[in-house]
């Protein structure tokens, strides 16, 4: 009895409570956010047919309580406009992972008002699979260690490492696991009719203006009931033996193609709402295990060690820098640079022939491998084009006119920096020179 | 700050509660509800009313709602796609057949005074539902039934 309870509790232990990297969520957060946004932003851009008081407005009961759709039926146009203003704000903190948790719950909040206020359009069976995901996102702060600004607002070069209980991750893989394997048991049982009857083929022989989209083939298959048949049975032990699939080590990546692939399948045929091609795909890739996604970068940052790095010259005196340097060197989780101070280097000329110290304090400093040099705001530039996620920023930085503006900008912080300092000895520039 | 212990206790206690509840969801509607010959109560605010059914059952016979607008002698088809401007990346919600939703008499009244808003051109409108008996065995057959007017 022992030897059991001891068993079960390491399995428990190793299921839910064991400490794993938490960078998978982080990742997983980028597409939930997108997923959102694709699905609701739509009927934002038509308020007036969709949520105010001119709108046509459908009340889902059975997921709402009466007195919760009563008090939202309520709402002026003017709270509308509030909750619409409060949801785009949420969703793009959301999306940039800046206070990940909080703006989790806003946007959440913005899902379920709009929600109640009006399921015509959003309300779909996969929304209701949305708001179980971000119900499991809302619960903790994991998904903000990385792949956003929370990590920069505590900068560490090794947060992708981060480890955190694995039980948010586990119950998000239970979630799809279980809707493929419940979406498939409803086929053939109660009332499901995929055995009794050829349901794909009445659907590829619906009227035009039905939910199947018109891609190639269609024809061919409309018109072979008995292939038809065939596919359905196949689609159902496909998704009952998916969960399981995936669970085993063996067959994981098998399963996560296959189901990428069935997902792409029902994008290509079906008008199926946006989560089913946004949101189900990256939730299969929450099977990945973080270990071996940090293993590979730890084996990028090895082999990027070994080839040589570029070279990113700072102040080591000021205490900015140093903190936007850590910042840098969160985001360059491959480990692509070297940082170098050059206080200590009477001739900053080993390290580039044209770097002078003045060079050095005027600007922060980049030294590619192949030997050339890029300072202040053009090393900013060159990085964006380096570092996978600075590389959201480069066409900003890149469009035609940017450079001056940040150049100027970047030579007033520069200038300045010392006076960023916290320490009441440093309220001038004069400290440190 | 919790110590592990406490922190892993909390989460276990919640994993379970979470389970029961995501499976008690799944399998109530479709099963327990019909195992038991009874209405065991659903979750409000979290989970699908009738648990994870997409594409369970697909017949022959296809349903939707159109609406006319009417000028004079002249009646016209609306496109829905006119009534329900809204557009989604890489699907058509109006495909999805959210113009059944109109056919229930409970939404008659807000739903003419939004056609009238909509369309201030027509003088009345009518709502029919048009049922697709088989498109396999009698293809193109269109049934259609006034539902209300406005």
């Amino acid at each position: 009895m022992g030897a059991e309870l001891k068993k079960l509790s390491s399995f428990w232990n190793k299921a839910f409570l064991e400490e794993r990297p938490s960078i998978g969520l982080s990742f997983f957060r980028i597409f939930v956010a997108f997923t959102v946004g694709a699905h609701i932003i739509p009927t934002l851009l038509h308020l007036d047919d969709n949520y105010l008081h001119t709108a046509f407005r459908e009340k889902n009961t059975s997921f709402f309580t009466p007195l919760v759709l009563a008090l939202v039926e309520k709402s002026p146009d003017g709270f509308v406009l509030f909750m619409t203003a409060l949801f785009y704000a949420a969703l793009f903190l959301f999306a940039v992972g800046l206070f990940s948790q909080l703006s989790c719950i806003l946007m959440a909040v913005g899902c379920y008002y709009f929600y109640a206020l009006n399921s015509l359009h959003i309300g779909t069976l996969s929304y209701d699979i949305l708001l179980v995901t971000l119900f499991l996102m809302c619960i903790t702060n994991y998904h903000g260690d990385f792949f956003g600004l929370d990590s920069l607002r505590r900068p560490d070069p090794f947060a992708y490492r981060k480890k955190r209980p694995f039980f948010v991750q586990r119950l998000l893989q239970l979630q799809i696991a279980s809707t493929y394997f419940y979406t498939a048991l409803c086929k053939f049982t109660v009332d499901g009719n995929w055995f009794t009857g050829n349901p794909i083929y009445h659907l590829l022989n619906s009227v035009p203006q039905s939910v199947v989209k018109h891609f190639p083939l269609r024809n061919f298959f409309a018109a072979s009931p008995e292939l038809c048949k065939l596919i359905g049975i196949v689609m159902i032990f496909c998704e009952l033996s998916l969960p399981f699939l995936l669970f085993i080590k063996r067959t994981r990546v098998f399963a996560i193609i296959a189901g990428f692939l069935f997902h792409v399948m029902l994008v290509v045929t079906l008008h199926v709402p946006t989560i089913f091609f946004f949101l189900f795909p990256p939730q299969l890739l929450l099977f990945i295990d973080p270990e071996d996604i940090v293993a590979w970068i730890e084996k990028r940052r090895a082999a990027n060690e070994k080839n040589g790095r570029d070279k990113i010259i700072y102040d080591g005196h000021c205490v900015f820098c140093r903190g936007s340097l850590a910042r840098l060197l969160t985001l360059d989780f491959t480990g692509k640079l070297e940082p170098v101070d050059y206080q200590p280097f009477e001739n900053p000329s080993e390290l580039h022939p044209k770097l002078t110290r003045e060079i050095c304090h005027s600007r922060m400093q980049l030294v590619t491998k192949d030997g050339k040099l890029y300072g202040g705001f053009y090393a900013f530039q060159n990085l964006t084009l380096k570092l996978p996620l600075l590389m959201p920023l480069a066409p900003l930085v890149f469009f035609p006119g940017v450079n001056l503006i940040g150049e100027k900008a970047y030579d007033l912080i520069a200038k300045n920096r010392y006076l960023f300092h916290s320490k009441a000895a440093c309220k001038d520039n004069r400290c440190f020179r | 700050m919790l110590s592990t212990k406490t922190r892993n206790s909390f989460i276990s206690v919640f994993v379970v509660l979470w389970l029961l509840l995501f499976h008690y969801e799944s399998l109530r509607f479709n099963y327990l509800n019909r195992f038991f010959g009874m209405e065991f109560p659903k979750f409000k605010f979290l989970f699908p009313p009738a648990g994870w059914i997409m594409f369970y059952r697909v017949d022959a016979v296809e349903g939707t709602g159109e609406v006319y607008g009417i000028r004079g002698e002249k009646t016209e088809f609306i496109d829905p796609h006119r009534i329900f401007d809204n557009h989604w990346l890489g699907y058509d919600n109006i495909r999805r057949n959210v113009m059944v939703t109109v056919l229930h008499p409970f939404y008659a009244e807000n739903f003419c005074a939004y056609l009238r808003r909509k369309f201030p051109d027509y003088e009345h409108f009518s709502v029919m539902q048009v049922v697709y008996p088989s498109n396999v065995l009698h293809p193109g057959k269109r049934l259609m039934k006034v539902l209300y007017g406005c």
